[in-house]
C-alpha cells in the first residue's frame, strides 16, 4: 500500500492523538508511548545534524545540559516548568553555540570522537560539580509538570495521559520544524553538502555556517528531550546521560535509516517497544537492539524505514509487467 | 611531598603502559584496515574476564594465563576479521556501527555470563619495592615491565621482519601493496590478531592492579581512542607517547584534585588537539 506524503502524515498523527486515548488506562504502555515520544525527539534531532554528514556520539550531553538545567530551575530557583522547559532547549542551544564553530570544522570520524569526548566531559562535570548537580547520587524530588487551567478546564500534568499528551505536543511540534527545514532550501542547502562539501562550497555555501546551524538546533531539540526526561523521571543523576544513551540514540537513527525523513521515528518507535515487549528478560534486551542494528547493517543499510521500497522492488523484480502499486 | 608526586609517577607510568597497549592495538586496526575498531574495549574486557578465570578459577600461573588470553583474544580478533571487519573493511561509518553492535554484545553477554559485580585477581606479586621514598607496587611493576617488552616487541616486528614490514606497507597503500604481491587479507588478519591480543594482555593486568567489572571496555576504549589522537594517528611511538602522557596525568592530578578532574582534564586536551591539530604529536597520516 503507498502511502501518500500526506496521507503518511494524517495517519501518524491519527495515531499520535488516538494512542494515549486508548490506552488511558495502561500506565504501562502510557510511560513508554512517553519513551517513545522522547526518543523521537532526540532521534529526529540527530538525523538533522546527520543530514550534513555529522555523526554525533555525545548527543546525551545536551539532554543532560537541559535536564539539570530544567530541574535545578524548578527544584533550587523556583521557576514554573512553563518557563524553565525553554530555557533547558536555549541553554543547551547556548552551550551548543559556543563550541560550533570550532567543532563543525572537524569532519568524519573525527567529528564522532570529538563529540564522544564531549559526552564524557559534560558528564564527568555533572559528576564533579557535586554542590550545583548533586554529583553521582544526583538530584531527586524534581517537581512535577504541575496543573494548569485553561478557561475553566483544569489539567493536571502529574498524571501520566496529560503527560503523555504534552510529551507528543512536543513532539509534533519538533517533527513539523525539522520537517520544514529538511524540505525548504535550507533543506537542499544541506543535502548538497552531504553530497560534496568542497562542490557546495565553491559555489558560495558556507559549509560551516549551515553545519553550525543545524548542530544548534538539534542540541535545542535534545536539550527540550533532557527536560522532558527529567520531569518524567523526578530523579537525575551523571548516568542518566552517558555514553550508551548516546549510542542508543545512533542505533535508533541507524535502524529506522537515515535518509528519509520517517527513518528516525521509525526506528526509535520500533527500538523503544521491541524491548518492552521482551520486558521480562531485561538483561537481554540490549540483545535485541543488537540484533537489529546487524540486520539492518549486513541486510537493510538504507535503515527500517526503507523497508516498504526494499519489498516493492522486490515484487518489481519477481513479477516484471506486473503494475507498481499492490 | 616530593614522595608523592613520585609516587603518582610511577602509578601513572603504571597505567600509562597499560593504555599504550589497549592503544597499539587500536592504532594497528585503524592503520591497517581502515576502521576505527569501536569494540576494541571489549576484547580487552573479556581479555581481563579470560585471565580472571584461568588464574582465580583454574588456577594456572598468572603469566600462563597473560599468554593463554592473549592467543584466545588473538583468535577471536581474527574471526572478528573474518567474518564481520573484511566486509566492510575501509569504510568507516558501517565499521562503526559494527563495532557499537559488537560492543553492546559483548557486553550484554559479560554481564549475564560473569555478573555485574566486580571481580578481584589477587595480587600477582604481592609486595613493594622500596625506591628512596616511593613505594613501587610489584604487580605496577610487572605492568610497565610488559609494556615496555611488548612494545618493543612491536617495534621490532614492524621494522625489522617481513611480515612488519608487509603490515607498514598496506597501512600506507592497500593497493600498492596488493600490487607488490601482499596478501591484503592475510595481513588484515594479523593486524586484528595482534591487537586483540595486546588488548586481552592489557586487560589482564588492569585486572591484576585493579579490578575487572563488565564495563570496564568502555574506558578502555575512550582512553584508547584518546591516546592514538594525542600521539597521533598511524604512529606507534605517537601511541606509546600519548598513553604515556595520559597516563600521567591519571596518575598526578588526583594528587591536587580528584580522579574525576583528571579525566576531564585529560578529554579536554584531546578536545582541543581534535580542533587544533588533529595531526597529533607525532602522526603522519
Amino acid at each position: 500500500m503507498k502511502l501518500g506524503r500526506t496521507k503518511g502524515w494524517l495517519l501518524f498523527a491519527l495515531c499520535v492523538i488516538l494512542a494515549p486515548i486508548v490506552f488511558r488506562n495502561n500506565s504501562y504502555l502510557l510511560i513508554v508511548l512517553i519513551l517513545c515520544g522522547i526518543n523521537v525527539i532526540m532521534t529526529s534531532s540527530l538525523r538533522a545534524m546527520a543530514t550534513v554528514g555529522q555523526m554525533c556520539m555525545g548527543s546525551m550531553a545536551f539532554s543532560g545540559i537541559g535536564a539539570y538545567t530544567s530541574a535545578l530551575l524548578t527544584l533550587k530557583a523556583g521557576f514554573p516548568f512553563w518557563a524553565a522547559f525553554p530555557l533547558a532547549g536555549l541553554v543547551a542551544m547556548a552551550v551548543a553555540a559556543i563550541i560550533a564553530f570550532p567543532f563543525v570544522r572537524v569532519t568524519g570520524v573525527y567529528f564522532a570522537m570529538l563529540t564522544l569526548f564531549l559526552g564524557e566531559v559534560v558528564r564527568l562535570i555533572i559528576v564533579e560539580w557535586n554542590s550545583l548537580t548533586g554529583g553521582v547520587t544526583g538530584l531527586t524530588g524534581i517537581p512535577p509538570m504541575g496543573a494548569i487551567s485553561l478557561l475553566g478546564v483544569h489539567v493536571d500534568f502529574t498524571s501520566l495521559l496529560p503527560y503523555c499528551y504534552f510529551v507528543f505536543f512536543v513532539m509534533m511540534v519538533t517533527l513539523i520544524v525539522l520537517y520544514r527545514i529538511d524540505r525548504s532550501f535550507l533543506g537542499t542547502t544541506l543535502a548538497a553538502i552531504e553530497k560534496d562539501e568542497d562542490v557546495s562550497a565553491s559555489v558560495g555555501i558556507n559549509v560551516i555556517k549551515y553545519k553550525a546551524l543545524l548542530f544548534c538546533i538539534g542540541c535545542f531539540f535534545f536539550g527540550l528531550a533532557g527536560s522532558l526526561l527529567a520531569h518524567y523521571m523526578r530523579i537525575l543523576n551523571a548516568d542518566s546521560f552517558s555514553l550508551f544513551g548516546s549510542i542508543y540514540i545512533l542505533i535508533y537513527m541507524v535502524a529506522g535509516g537515515r535518509k528519509k525523513f520517517s527513518g528516525p521515528i521509525v526506528g526509535a518507535v520500533v527500538l523503544t517497544l521491541i524491548p518492552e515487549m521482551f520486558r521480562v528478560m531485561k538483561q537481554y534486551q540490549p540483545l535485541v537492539f543488537v540484533a537489529v542494528l546487524f540486520f539492518v547493517l549486513y541486510f537493510l543499510r538504507a535503515g527500517l524505514a526503507d523497508l516498504p521500497d526494499k519489498i516493492r522492488h522486490l515484487i518489481k523484480k519477481t513479477h516484471p509487467g506486473k503494475a507498481a502499486n499492490a | 611531598m616530593w614522595d608523592g608526586v613520585l609516587q603518582g609517577i610511577f602509578n601513572g607510568l603504571a597505567s600509562g603502559w597499560i593504555y599504550v597497549l589497549v592503544a597499539l592495538g587500536l592504532a594497528l586496526v585503524f592503520s591497517i584496515l581502515g576502521i576505527l575498531q569501536f569494540a576494541h574495549g571489549e576484547i580487552y574486557m573479556l581479555g581481563a574476564y579470560v585471565v580472571y578465570y584461568a588464574c582465580v578459577v583454574g588456577h594456572i600461573p598468572f603469566l600462563l594465563a597473560l599468554l593463554i588470553s592473549a592467543l584466545v583474544m588473538g583468535v577471536g580478533g581474527i574471526i572478528l576479521e573474518r567474518v564481520m571487519f573484511r566486509r566492510i573493511r575501509g569504510e568507516m561509518e558501517p565499521a562503526i556501527l559494527a563495532a557499537i553492535g559488537l560492543t553492546l554484545l559483548f557486553q550484554t553477554v559479560a554481564v549475564i555470563a560473569f555478573g555485574g559485580y566486580t571481580k578481584f585477581i589477587p595480587s600477582v606479586f604481592p609486595g613493594v619495592v622500596k625506591l628512596g621514598g616511593v613505594r613501587l607496587s610489584k604487580d605496577r611493576l610487572f605492568a610497565v615491565i610488559m609494556g615496555l617488552v611488548l612494545t618493543s616487541a612491536l617495534f621490532l616486528v614492524i621494522k625489522k621482519t617481513k611480515v612488519g614490514k608487509a603490515m607498514l606497507a598496506v597501512s600506507h597503500d592497500p593497493e600498492a601493496a596488493a600490487l607488490q604481491g601482499i596478501n591484503v587479507n592475510r595481513i588484515s588478519s594479523l593486524s586484528m590478531g595482534i591487537g586483540s591480543a595486546l588488548a586481552a594482555i592489557a586487560g589482564g593486568l588492569m585486572g591484576s592492579i585493579l579490578q575487572l567489572a563488565p564495563h570496564m571496555g568502555t574506558f578502555a576504549i575512550t582512553k584508547g581512542i584518546a591516546v592514538i589522537i594525542l600521539g597521533g594517528i598511524g604512529s606507534i611511538s605517537g601511541a606509546v607517547l600519548g598513553g604515556l602522557i595520559l597516563g600521567l596525568v591519571d596518575g598526578l592530578i588526583p594528587l591536587y584534585s580528584s580522579g574525576t578532574m583528571a579525566a576531564i582534564v585529560g578529554f579536554c586536551v584531546i578536545i582541543l588537539v581534535l580542533l587544533v591539530r588533529p595531526k597529533g604529536l607525532l602522526g603522519h597520516d
